[in-house]
């Protein structure tokens, strides 16, 4: 699998390359700044590209805007953004129109390196990941009338872990159920929360956080 | 003759007694114009000619020096219509000219059109003659604005002007008894200046408006402008402050001014304390009655400009100090980013390779996978600092983005309505950031509410953020530092910040920010 890594930070990049490299990927191009990633991602046409997201020259969403664009003009590769940031928002930009071969992590995350890896993987391959601490609270903020209150603490854990974009072998292997388990506690969730059932696991991730955030965002032109 | 000789009279002494007042060379040249306009009497063709072409001219002329009194200058309505007048005047009267008027003796004919002379002639006279009762209208304006001393004189050039309309329009239609008319015309017209003689130099004329601007200065009032330029008939009157203490000059709001070049000072003890700025023709004795009357309440003026002078200075430093640290607070933020963070992220990520790397002693394991676990605390609690020291992901994402991790993280459930079109000025964007974060915080607090809506948007040329809830009131806003500091933050960029807080009946922060 073939990866191209985006970080101003070198002793950040050369750590991520070597994880990276150890689990078997093949790193084509190590950036430093957002120009430099687009010009990688053009030319090598690479399966997934890891970004931060403050990069050079202003520090803010030089990560982002290039995420965006890649996305936009190079569908082959899928994207993982890095952020020192518990924004819902920023991942919803990423997401904005589709969650598949998309994900955003909090940079902690990748001191896990089984977990850090299972995500690229999963972005790489179409799927989405969307960090537990964004999932968690995103279900933890208050709403009148809670509709979550309906959900049993177990259906509560399958749906964060769906909205983290978890596949439901995933969830069975995470909760340690069957696979028939969990998908009669996903269309029970489903069933309880009013949301359509949807095909795709990234349909399904979009349909959830959307359903999570509050409300003005759906109403927002 | 006997116009002549009093308009040049009356001019030549209003000139050498008021020669800063344009208005005794006026009436010079008003007496020559009505003079010259007697050529027409002449038998010799030039003479006749000339005295043809200037005719009209002293129509104008009067028009001019009627309205022109007292300062001999004139006002944007008047002096549109004495332009007017000149043009018509002169330009219609040689058209007409041109195409062969008044016979004989004409010089200046070209061809003979007497159809076309009757119509433009006609056309002339009228024009002029509803310029002239144009001219009445704004002696009208003007005298319900002056006082009873100036009443008299200005309704007798009403009268004048009307008398001269009457006389071209009775001549543009050739109805009979003309010859009375121009005679009783003449008359008022020949007492006009004898009139403005004695206006001119009729002190009480200046002891009137004297008189009105002490009666308002009385009252005190804020700034003393409009009642100068009321006083002095000159609307660039102005009055400034001079501040030792800052080594300036500030208008009655106590910003610095540039004084303007014609401008007489008011000393004390030698030292400059005032200036009076006036266009330079004023009547010396108006002046000197003005800057007495001005003496009396300069001093509570002048505090009251320096008191302004120095909230300003205050309010500026107040914003730098609150600049100042929104500053270093980003620059701390940053330096955290990329210092610290990242090197507990750059070590938690060798832990973890470590940790994947290692296959001994499980104890070992354990102990690493420990390690690792306190990193990522420490690093969860420097995001926490690093996020209270300066929100970051509002300067690179906006309001919108910023605020909604604000709702979704509060105690209360948040309706949250931000319709805001792209970015505004980092420092509105942080206030308007604050006052929500503070407020929801209250919420949770203070309010025992059951919910709480955030809205945030542009009205005019203010960025409103309102947040209300359903909670118990009563919060007292003089107590507790978050309030103070978030109305220090909104203030120092020149808002306003407003909080009601009825027993029972919910709380409501109304923040309103400039922003351009």
């Amino acid at each position: 699998m073939r990866v191209a890594i985006a970080e101003d930070s070198v002793l950040l990049r050369e750590g991520l390359a070597r994880l990276l490299a150890d689990a078997g990927f093949e790193v084509v191009a190590r950036c430093g700044d957002a120009s430099a990633l687009l010009g990688a991602v053009a030319s090598l046409a690479p399966e997934v590209a890891v970004v931060d997201i403050r990069m050079p020259p202003t520090h803010t969403d030089e990560g982002l805007r290039a995420a965006v664009k890649i996305r936009a003009d190079h569908p082959g590769t899928a994207v993982l953004l890095l952020s020192q940031h518990v924004e819902p928002a920023l991942a919803m930009t990423l997401f904005a129109g589709s969650a598949a071969g998309a994900g955003y992590l909090l940079k902690d995350r990748i001191s896990d390196v089984a977990e850090f890896l299972s995500a690229v993987r999963r972005v790489a391959a179409g799927g989405t990941a969307v960090d537990p601490v964004i999932v968690s609270s995103l279900v933890a903020r208050r709403r009148p009338d809670d509709p979550l209150a309906v959900l049993t603490p177990r259906e509560r854990e399958v749906l964060e872990l769906m909205a983290s974009g978890h596949s439901n072998q995933g969830i069975a292997d995470k909760l340690y159920l069957t696979l028939r388990a969990v998908e009669k506690y996903v269309s029970s969730v489903f069933g309880k929360l009013g949301l359509p059932a949807t095909g795709g696991e990234s349909r399904r991730v979009l349909a959830v956080l959307l359903f999570l955030r509050p409300e003005s965002d759906r109403n927002r032109g | 003759m006997w116009i002549l000789l009093a308009y040049v009279f009356c001019g030549l002494l209003a000139w050498s007694r008021r020669p800063e007042s344009g208005f005794g060379r006026l009436m010079v040249v008003v007496g020559f114009g009505a003079a010259l306009s007697n050529l027409a009497r002449s038998s010799d063709p030039l003479l006749f000619t000339v005295g043809q072409a200037v005719d009209l001219l002293v129509v104008a002329l009067f028009l001019h020096v009627f309205l022109a009194f007292p300062s001999g200058r004139l006002g944007k309505p008047a002096g549109v219509l004495v332009g007017m007048a000149y043009a018509v005047s002169i330009g219609l009267q040689l058209t007409v000219m041109l195409l062969g008027a008044f016979g004989e003796g004409n010089l200046l004919a070209v061809t003979d059109a007497p159809g076309l002379v009757d119509v433009l002639h006609g056309i002339e006279l009228i024009t002029l003659s509803g310029l002239l009762l144009a001219g009445v209208g704004l002696l009208g304006v003007r005298l319900r604005r002056e006082r009873r001393a100036v009443r008299w004189l200005v309704g007798s050039f009403a009268l004048g002007l009307v008398a001269l309309a009457v006389l071209l329009a009775m001549g543009a239609f050739a109805v009979t008894g003309f010859a009375l008319v121009q005679r009783l015309t003449l008359g008022v017209l020949g007492l006009a200046p004898v009139a403005f003689l004695v206006g001119l130099l009729d002190a009480r004329l200046a002891q009137a408006s004297v008189g009105d601007l002490v009666v308002e200065l009385r009252a005190e009032p804020d700034d003393l402008t409009p009642a100068l330029a009321r006083a002095m008939r000159d609307p660039t009157a102005a009055l400034f402050y001079w501040l030792p203490q800052y080594r300036n000059w500030v208008d009655h709001d106590g910003s610095p001014a540039t004084l303007p070049p014609s401008v007489t000072m008011i000393l004390r003890d030698g030292e400059p304390v005032a200036a009076l700025a006036h266009h330079p023709a004023v009547e010396p004795g108006l002046l000197q009655a003005v800057v007495a009357a001005v003496e009396m309440v300069i001093d509570n003026g002048r505090l009251r400009a320096e008191l302004r002078a120095r909230l300003a200075e205050v309010r500026a430093s107040r914003a730098r100090v609150l600049e100042a640290g929104r500053t270093e607070r980003r620059r701390l933020e940053r330096d955290l980013h990329d210092g610290a963070q990242q090197r507990l992220v750059g070590l938690s990520l060798r832990l973890g390779l470590l940790e994947a790397h290692l296959d001994g002693d499980p104890a070992v394991r354990q102990a690493l996978s420990e390690a690792r676990a306190e990193v990522v605390t420490s690093l969860s609690e420097l995001r926490d600092l690093a996020h209270g020291l300066y929100p970051a992901v509002l300067s690179g994402h906006g309001l919108a983005v910023a605020l909604e991790s604000v709702a979704a993280l509060a105690a209360v459930p948040v309706r949250l309505s931000i319709t805001v079109d792209g970015r505004l000025p980092e420092p509105v964007e942080v206030a308007a950031y604050y006052v929500v974060c503070e407020s929801l915080t209250n919420v949770g607090r203070h309010a025992a509410a059951s919910g709480a809506s955030v809205e945030v948007g542009p009205a005019g040329k203010v960025l409103v953020v309102e947040i209300a809830d359903d909670g118990v009131g009563g919060a007292d806003t003089t107590r507790g530092s978050g309030l103070r500091g978030l109305a220090d933050r909104v203030e120092a960029l020149g808002g306003t910040l407003r909080v009601w807080s009825p027993d029972g009946g919910g709380t409501r922060v109304r923040a309103e920010v400039p922003c351009g």
